[in-house]
């Protein structure tokens, strides 16, 4: 792929200004803001099934704006400093999907099934501050979204790719785009100035290994999109279930025992998620 | 409270002119009262800025049409001198001259009036300049946040209308021993956080008429209704705790501690920060001058330093 074209797509990745969300997500969220009785943990709760008003909340939170870029990696967190006001802002100024509805519905599954079973994960290790994990989780394929809305003449070509050759969405991405929705989150994160711990999450879930600075992250949303292939819920673009690297098992240091309690634990709680209708 | 004075200025506001033009005195009568505006008008630049250093107005305007100093040249000498800075500065011009090569951006002034002038807009332009520099003036430079000459006009108000309320002064414990160990700037983003944490809890929970305030580092104040304020306590301290940890490197965090120098100069282990509330009511006219409040308020601030965890404590004798 010649640079020029690279950059000039990183370009138009980057312009993103708005990033659609299903309606049926937005209006419940907007029915909660405006009643007076809510509190910030009920709204936290529901923002943070949507990977689309999530990103949006934790770029505001993050912005130089407020003063200290990189921090905060939590939606209850980011509600508290934001405050209301800003969220409203928010919620207008994200629209909704009209069209592509039947594949953004599977992604949005995906991605909340993703942020469950990272956090399920997460707690089982008993590791600091879960919730982390998890927004990891619900965030690690928002590359795809925002390669969908910016370069959207090329997501058939990326489709027909995966149905011909039978590969990985993100191998065809690769070939169609010039790189995968890992190094879309990788670019977000830095221009959103999203806390390290969250970027690594996002831009090494397919080679959680090769994480510098908090491989623990990375190997939980490997993991965590992993179960939740496994469980077919939700589609995020490939078929098939993607291959597990070992070596996140061994930096998590998950026995096999443990590994059944968990499929046990997360079976339970997917079931109640299906029984969720945001469509 | 004095009514005749121009929009929420207490006092009578004292502008200098230093211009050539005499239609320009007839301008500024007929543009405020005398009780609104002390207007002095000089012709000469030179002889005014020993006045100017001695004496400051509120406000200087500046004729570009200056004889013997250049208009710009003037202002810059003043703005240049910190204790002036703030001080709001406007400069007359021919609107013809307005095309000419002109650095605005090296021209330190805050507010530009152009011929032909009219009574009308210099009333309304130089009202503009005097209330945006009072705004700015009070401002926390971080935070935004009024500052004490707000706060104290504030509470002073509450007081002399005998209306209930609840003050809460917030500091924060161990602040000093972070900004030593991680730099100001990383100081400077716990401050914002603060800010904004008390910001948002003290608004949601005591509605639009709640007030917080910046005194500057790490001092907070804020006011609310009496019923809410333990509330809103609960509140901020809640989410300090759970967000501040996020301020300090993963291992320190994990740790729970950091190392750092105290004021004697030795080495020593200090625990992540905390927020202390110290929370004064005024009850039925109790209070008669905001000093009082704020004594009170510093007492029982020692005994919420005592505890090295965030907390709150109310005054108990009218709490």
């Amino acid at each position: 792929m010649a640079e020029d074209l690279r950059t000039e797509r990183k370009g138009r990745i980057l312009a993103v200004r708005d990033l659609p969300t299903l309606p049926k997500v937005l209006e419940e969220v907007s029915k909660l803001v405006e009643r007076p009785d809510s509190t910030t943990e009920q709204v936290a709760k529901l923002i943070s099934m949507d990977q689309v008003l999530s990103a949006k909340v934790l770029k505001m939170v993050n912005s130089p704006v407020y003063g200290f870029p990189g921090r905060i990696s939590s939606i209850g967190h980011a509600l508290v400093l934001l405050g209301f006001n800003v969220l409203r802002s928010i919620i207008v100024s994200t629209s909704v999907f009209e069209v592509m509805t039947e594949n953004m519905v599977g992604l949005w599954e995906h991605s909340l099934g993703a942020a469950m079973a990272s956090g399920a994960v997460a707690r089982m290790l008993k590791l600091k501050d879960a919730e982390e994990y998890a927004v990891a989780g619900l965030l690690h394929d928002l590359g795809k979204v925002v390669a969908t809305v910016q370069l959207p003449d090329l997501k058939p070509e990326i489709e027909r790719v995966v149905a011909e050759r039978d590969c990985f969405y993100l191998e065809a991405e690769r070939e169609v785009l010039g790189f995968g929705h890992d190094r879309i989150n990788a670019w977000l994160a830095d221009h959103w100035k999203l806390p390290a711990n969250i970027k690594e999450g996002l831009s090494y879930h397919h080679k959680p290994h090769l994480a510098q600075l908090y491989p623990e992250m990375a190997c939980v949303v490997h993991l965590g999109d992993f179960l939740v292939r496994s469980f077919e819920y939700g589609f995020s673009g490939d078929v098939g279930v993607t291959y597990l690297q070992p070596e996140a098992l061994k930096i998590l240091k998950i026995r096999p025992a443990d590994f059944e309690n968990l499929l046990d634990e997360l079976s339970g709680q997917l079931v109640e998620l299906a029984d969720l209708r945001f469509t | 409270m004095v009514s005749d004075a121009l929009c929420a200025f207490t006092r009578t506001q004292k502008i200098l002119v230093l211009s050539p033009d005499p239609t320009l005195a007839r301008l500024f009568d007929a543009a405020f009262t005398p009780a609104e505006a002390e207007v002095t008008i000089q012709s000469q630049g030179r002889y005014a800025v020993e006045t100017l250093f001695t004496d400051p107005p509120d406000m200087l305007v500046v004729d570009a049409a200056l004889a013997d100093i250049p208009g710009p040249t003037l202002v810059t000498m003043v703005k240049s001198e910190n204790v002036y800075r703030q001080l709001p500065v406007a400069l007359i011009m021919d609107e013809a001259a307005l095309g000419t090569d002109i650095d605005w951006c090296a021209v330190e002034v805050d507010e530009l009036l152009t011929r032909p002038l009219t009574s009308a807009m210099l009333r309304a332009r130089v009202t503009l300049a005097l209330a945006r520099a009072t705004r700015s003036l009070d401002a926390n430079p971080l935070t935004k946040l009024p500052g004490n000459t707000s706060i104290i006009g504030r509470i002073q108000d509450l007081i002399d209308r005998k209306q209930d309320f609840a003050l809460a002064y917030a500091d924060l414990d161990y602040f000093k021993s972070f900004n030593d160990k991680y730099g100001f700037s990383r100081g400077d983003e716990v401050l914002m956080m603060t800010a904004r944490i008390i910001v948002n809890t003290v608004r949601s929970v005591g509605g639009p008429t709640a007030f917080v305030g910046h005194v500057g580092g790490d001092d907070f104040v804020f006011i609310l209704g009496i019923d809410r304020v333990e509330e809103a306590c609960k509140a901020v301290v809640a989410s300090f705790d759970g967000i501040v940890p996020h301020f300090y490197d993963a291992d320190d965090r994990d740790r729970g501690f950091i190392q750092s120098v105290d004021r004697e100069g030795h080495r020593r282990s200090f625990p992540l920060m905390a927020i202390s509330i110290a929370v004064v009511f005024n009850r039925d006219g109790r209070l008669k001058h905001f000093g009082e409040a704020s004594q009170t308020a510093m007492t029982l601030k020692k005994k919420a330093k005592e505890n090295p965890k965030s907390c709150y404590v109310l005054d108990k004798r009218q709490g």
